[in-house]
């Protein structure tokens, strides 16, 4: 599907600055703070609204209704999985949009802060190929991506407690800048079981202020925390921890309701515009985008609007260089793109089962749960895999609070509706005579030439462009290792004292962690951006979200996005000056 | 508890959410997640059918005395005043269900239309076993018709739709019009977060309100 050519905006809808950035999330926020910082102008264009934590109440409509995601009738994904018969579905959803609004995606996250470890730079070498997986060694060194993690746990604000474990990977800094946030009960039964069992139990660094820091206040604990918003500004949005210090530069402007949808390219193949609608003017569309699209001028143009966006947009800018999208000559825009493999499980505490003490501490809520086990993140286990394989990470955690999706999910019994009295006793007995604490796997998603974004060649969104087409194949590789981590998961829980313990690999994207599709690397013809992020092709067009990622490594992406995003923003800086 | 007592990763289509990050759980998710593949597929396409023809025309109207008076009979059947926590009437179900019907997305699913169809059915099958309509039966007439009833797919997703908005009225904050004073919350020793929501910054403000997100 071949995107609009060039957009020509009249020119009394242009405006210029040194820096535009596309999206204003984890990738977008370092690159603002730090140009902003240095004296540049930077112009940030964000589709969503621009929010506050005045604004962010703990309310379960907000994201009944997706209130801060695009709306699926404006804008959304075609799907296509593997079927169960060898074929492949094709769906449309709305899921990948993980949210629009001035911080991105990372006002909702839980903020789990994991760095990656040496190993995840170098998986090809240490572990070899494996058929049918695209993995590739990172074009840069841990070593080279520290200095930036110290960075953000300084800068955006991490809390945690550094514990010596197999797996530790290097640290410039003795500990984290701030002590751990309060932590929930559980945790001792946690840590007491993983010692009987010979696991090493490490307090889970966070993404959140346990004390108060740069106009941003301390955890208030209200226990309703990932996939809401921050209400204290204690959660290290991109928007609370950077875009607010950025604005106050005088230099960094945000434009909120601003959609980006072509980006253009002059003789040499580098980018000079960036052409936008503004969402609340219904004028504003493809069809008569000559009129009506704005522009916005600069040196550098950042895109950081999320892994499957990111690569949209890049296809849907052809130019006189790039006739099949910006930095596609090679055929590897939105290609390798990953999720996050993994999986869930469950321990249940039935309260009757304890003491009174230890019910009243189950009950509780407010605190975080804030463990992890890392002692497989690489796996030497002969009896499983016949030589040592890349495993993970696993974190234990509560679900975010829904009481009212919770309480539906009761409401059938094999398929049967429960109602009336049958109904009601059920719910009760769920939600007051148990309590339900959780783990989550994290594995790599092996890359592999069946997991891409595309443009789609029939839906286009509300304002005329192409929409992205995401195929989601999976390597059978990745099963087995979530498996193998969901069982250490399952011994745990029980250790713990669970009445009942469950769990489950699964294969399906996980939508709120996407990353790859552009991913960084030494040679054209195998990678869309050079080792410095710069798309290929262009002097000048930067990709800083999470699609430079060849691997995810075995944790949440958001602490690696930040970190790489300031280690682009010092690339910036140096071409800049 | 049984495992499939518990929400699972979404597969709505079909991707996963972890908590990790925004594991929002939508409100279509929800119904897609919270009924068998199967039945769901018959209901969305019953109440597209329903969404093209009759979201104009009859969601803006108010229900009737009769059809107010059966739903309210019927949610009091399926929450009842059983001495055990809330009933329907306590936690304002049929003035949160009037509300809820006047969401544009409920409207363009047709929802209204498709709970007005429904008395029909329960008054139609009312009148062939009792030769009256719903609300003219006793109490144990009406629990034993609504059995009969949701052995009807059809039928037992028009009540599974009646429960999914009377369970938004237990747990929903009150300032949606249900869950008056926190009873439902207070029942299930459920601890609401904080800030809570107030009328001017309910899910609808945000959505629809054009100064809502402008700027800071």
């Amino acid at each position: 599907m071949k995107a609009p050519s060039v957009i020509k905006p009249s020119s009394n809808s242009v405006q210029d600055a040194d820096i535009c950035i596309v999206g204003s999330g984890a990738g977008a926020g370092p690159i603002a703070y730090e140009l902003s910082k240095a004296g540049y102008s930077v112009i940030i264009l964000e589709k969503g609204g621009w929010y506050t934590e005045k604004d962010f109440f703990k309310d379960e409509q907000l994201s009944r209704h997706d209130v801060f995601q695009s709306q699926f009738k404006d804008e959304r994904h075609v799907l296509n999985e593997p079927n169960d018969d060898g074929g492949w579905s094709n769906d449309t959803t709305a899921q990948f949009w993980g949210g629009n609004i001035v911080g991105g995606a990372s006002n909702f996250m839980s903020g789990y802060f994991h760095r990656l470890k040496p190993v995840d730079f170098r998986l090809v070498s240490i572990f070899g190929k494996i058929k049918g997986a695209n993995t590739v060694d990172w074009p840069i060194s841990y070593s080279e991506l520290e200095p930036y993690y110290t960075k953000v746990e300084r800068i955006v604000g991490v809390s945690g407690k550094v514990v010596k474990h197999p797996h530790l990977e290097p640290r410039s800094t003795k500990d984290y800048p701030f002590v751990p946030t309060a932590e929930h009960p559980i945790a001792g039964w946690f840590d007491k079981a993983c010692h009987t069992l010979g696991f090493h139990p490490l307090p889970m660094a966070r993404g959140i202020l346990s004390k108060p820091y740069n106009n941003r206040r301390s955890c208030e604990y209200s226990g309703y925390c990932g996939s809401y918003g921050c209400s204290s500004g204690a959660k290290a949005s991109s928007r609370a921890a950077l875009l607010d210090q950025a604005i106050a530069t005088g230099k960094c402007k945000i434009i909120p309701y601003a959609k980006a949808f072509h980006i253009n390219s002059d003789q040499k193949g580098n980018a000079t515009s960036v052409d936008y609608f503004d969402t609340n003017n219904p004028e504003h569309t493809l069809a008569n985008a000559e009129k009506n699209a704005l522009s916005i001028q600069a040196k550098i143009i950042v895109v950081a609007c999320y892994s499957i966006e990111s690569a949209r947009l890049l296809l849907s800018s052809p130019g006189v260089k790039h006739p099949n999208g910006i930095g596609n000559n090679h055929q590897q825009v939105g290609k390798n793109l990953h999720c996050c493999s993994g999986g869930t499980g469950h321990g249940v505490f039935e309260y009757d089962q304890f003491s009174k003490q230890q019910a009243d501490d189950l009950k509780i809520r407010g605190p975080f749960f804030n463990r992890a086990l890392q002692d497989w993140y690489v796996i030497d286990d002969k009896k499983a895999f016949s030589k040592p394989v890349k495993g993970g990470t696993l974190d234990f955690v509560f679900d975010p609070p829904s009481p009212t999706s919770d309480a539906n999910s009761l409401k059938r019994e094999d398929g049967k509706l429960l109602w009336g009295s049958t109904l009601k006793q059920r719910i009760k007995s769920s939600f007051t005579q148990s309590k339900d604490f959780k783990f989550e796997v994290f594995c790599d998603w092996l890359t592999n030439d069946d997991c891409h974004v595309s443009l789609d060649s029939k839906e286009k969104d509300k304002w005329g462009s192409p929409i992205a087409k995401v195929k989601a194949g999976f390597h059978p590789h990745d099963m087995k290792v979530a498996q193998y981590l969901v069982d250490r998961g399952k011994e745990v829980m029980t250790a713990m004292g669970a009445q009942t313990v469950w769990g489950n690999a699964f294969s399906a994207p996980t939508s709120n962690l996407i990353a790859g599709g552009l991913r960084f690397g030494n040679d054209p013809k195998t990678s869309a951006l050079d080792a410095d992020c710069r798309v290929h092709g262009t002097d000048n067009l930067f990709v800083s979200d999470g699609s430079f990622m060849p691997n995810g490594g075995s944790v949440t992406p958001t602490f690696t996005i930040y970190a790489n995003s300031f280690r682009v923003a010092d690339k910036i800086k140096e071409q800049l000056s | 508890m049984q495992q499939s007592s518990h929400p699972k990763p979404i597969r709505s289509g079909s991707q996963t959410h972890i908590a990790a990050f925004n594991s929002s759980l939508s409100r279509r998710d929800f119904l897609k997640q919270s009924a068998t593949a199967t039945l769901l597929a018959g209901l969305l396409i019953y109440k597209h059918s329903f969404a093209k023809e009759l979201s104009t025309s009859v969601s803006t109207k108010d229900f009737t005395s009769h059809q107010k008076a059966t739903l309210e009979s019927v949610q009091l059947q399926l929450f009842p005043d059983d001495g055990d926590g809330p009933s329907a009437s306590n936690i304002h179900a049929y003035r949160y269900l009037q509300w809820a019907l006047t969401d544009p997305e409920n409207m363009a699913d047709g929802d209204k239309g498709f709970i007005i169809e429904g008395i029909q059915w329960l008054d139609n099958l009312s009148k062939q076993q009792h030769s009256s309509n719903f609300i003219t039966l006793n109490p144990k007439q009406k629990h034993q018709l609504l059995e009969v009833f949701s052995h009807t797919s059809k039928h037992e997703n028009w009540m599974s739709l009646l429960v999914y908005y009377l369970l938004e009225a237990l747990l929903l904050d009150p300032v949606y019009g249900g869950n008056p004073n926190g009873i439902g919350w207070k029942w299930l020793e459920h601890q609401p977060g904080f800030p809570r929501p107030d009328n001017k910054h309910t899910y609808r403000h945000f959505l629809y309100d054009q100064d809502s997100g402008k700027s800071v």
